[in-house]
């Protein structure tokens, strides 16, 4: 059986993890499609994307599948969850092994959150980085809230626990920081960009 | 009629791949990379999650009529409608616009 062979029987199963409706329309296109970038990319390549591929289409299926109107918007805010989820068990639990196991799984469950939120948005559209001023204080509050809660509810952290905690305070003080002071210059440009307008 | 949200970056991408005639997924997919100069490559989730899109809001339509075809079997083509049509050259107005407000920031190039 040869690494191509092997690669399409292993995206078969993995294409089950998709809404059955999905895999009924599209199952043997997306097959086949593989099929034709292993036959003219080199493996490695195509692989990693899809991988990559599929870690950010499954979500948006399914979501899709619930869903009238594109859920777009709520995929990069599922990884955000998950990364923000795999910090507190880390945190939470203090063991070496697992907190790099959640570091690893945060890293790469925030960086599928960015690229999901950098394809849901539309090609070039002019918009001053201000204008994101929300979403850097919302990170910020949800950070803090997340480090309290974990810290009260475990009183008292082990080493490991206390490093973490004290590098995402610092985070989300420098969040909250950024996000106030981007709002303030967002909110005082508002009557220039009606003029402009 | 005009669209007044510009749509998400692959949708984009497969309306004006589309522009010059009916394509099936893997030709739209090489077609996309191609238009990109190579930035953009889809997978098969991503392409055939966007084509499912575009075809439920009426944008893109299968004329898929194995029988008259040549072509493998297994492959579906896709066309723009006439709604489609109007939307993709509603969005090379907006690109166009944009480029040339800022094509003025091009090395080699006078401010306008």
């Amino acid at each position: 059986m040869t690494t191509h062979q092997r690669a399409l029987g292993a995206y078969r199963l993995l294409i089950r993890l998709y809404p059955k409706r999905f895999r009924d329309e599209y199952g043997p296109d997306v097959v086949g499609l593989l099929a034709d970038q292993l036959h003219d990319e080199p493996t490695w390549r195509v692989l990693t994307r899809t991988a990559v591929d599929l870690a950010l289409t499954l979500p948006t299926r399914h979501l899709e599948a619930h869903m009238a109107r594109t859920p777009a918007p709520l995929v990069p805010a599922l990884f955000g969850a998950l990364a923000l989820s795999a910090v507190v068990v880390g945190a939470t639990v203090g063991r070496p092994l697992v907190l790099l196991v959640c570091i690893a799984v945060g890293i790469a469950a925030g960086w599928l959150g960015l690229t999901a939120a950098h394809r849901a948005r539309p090609l070039a559209e002019p918009r001053a980085t201000s204008a994101h001023w929300w979403k850097l204080l919302a990170a910020g509050a949800g950070l803090l809230a997340a480090l309290i809660a974990t810290t009260t509810a475990t009183g008292e952290l082990p080493d490991g626990g206390w490093l973490i905690a004290m590098i995402s305070g610092l985070a989300a003080v420098t969040l909250l920081g950024a996000g106030i002071v981007l709002g303030i210059i967002h909110l005082a440009a508002r009557p220039h960009r009606r003029a402009a307008a | 009629m005009p669209r007044s949200k510009p749509l998400p970056a692959a949708s984009l991408h497969v309306v004006l791949a589309l522009l010059d005639g009916e394509l099936h997924g893997y030709a739209l997919m090489r077609r996309v990379e191609e238009l990109s100069d190579g930035a953009v490559r889809m997978g098969p989730g991503t392409l055939y999650g966007t084509l499912n899109r575009l075809v439920e809001t009426g944008l893109i339509v299968e004329t898929t009529d194995r029988s008259t075809r040549n072509d493998n079997e297994r492959r579906r083509y896709y066309e723009l409608t006439p709604n489609g049509r109007l939307t993709a050259v509603d969005e090379l107005t907006r690109l166009h616009t944009l480029v040339h407000r800022t094509a003025g920031h091009l090395p080699g190039t006078a401010p306008a």
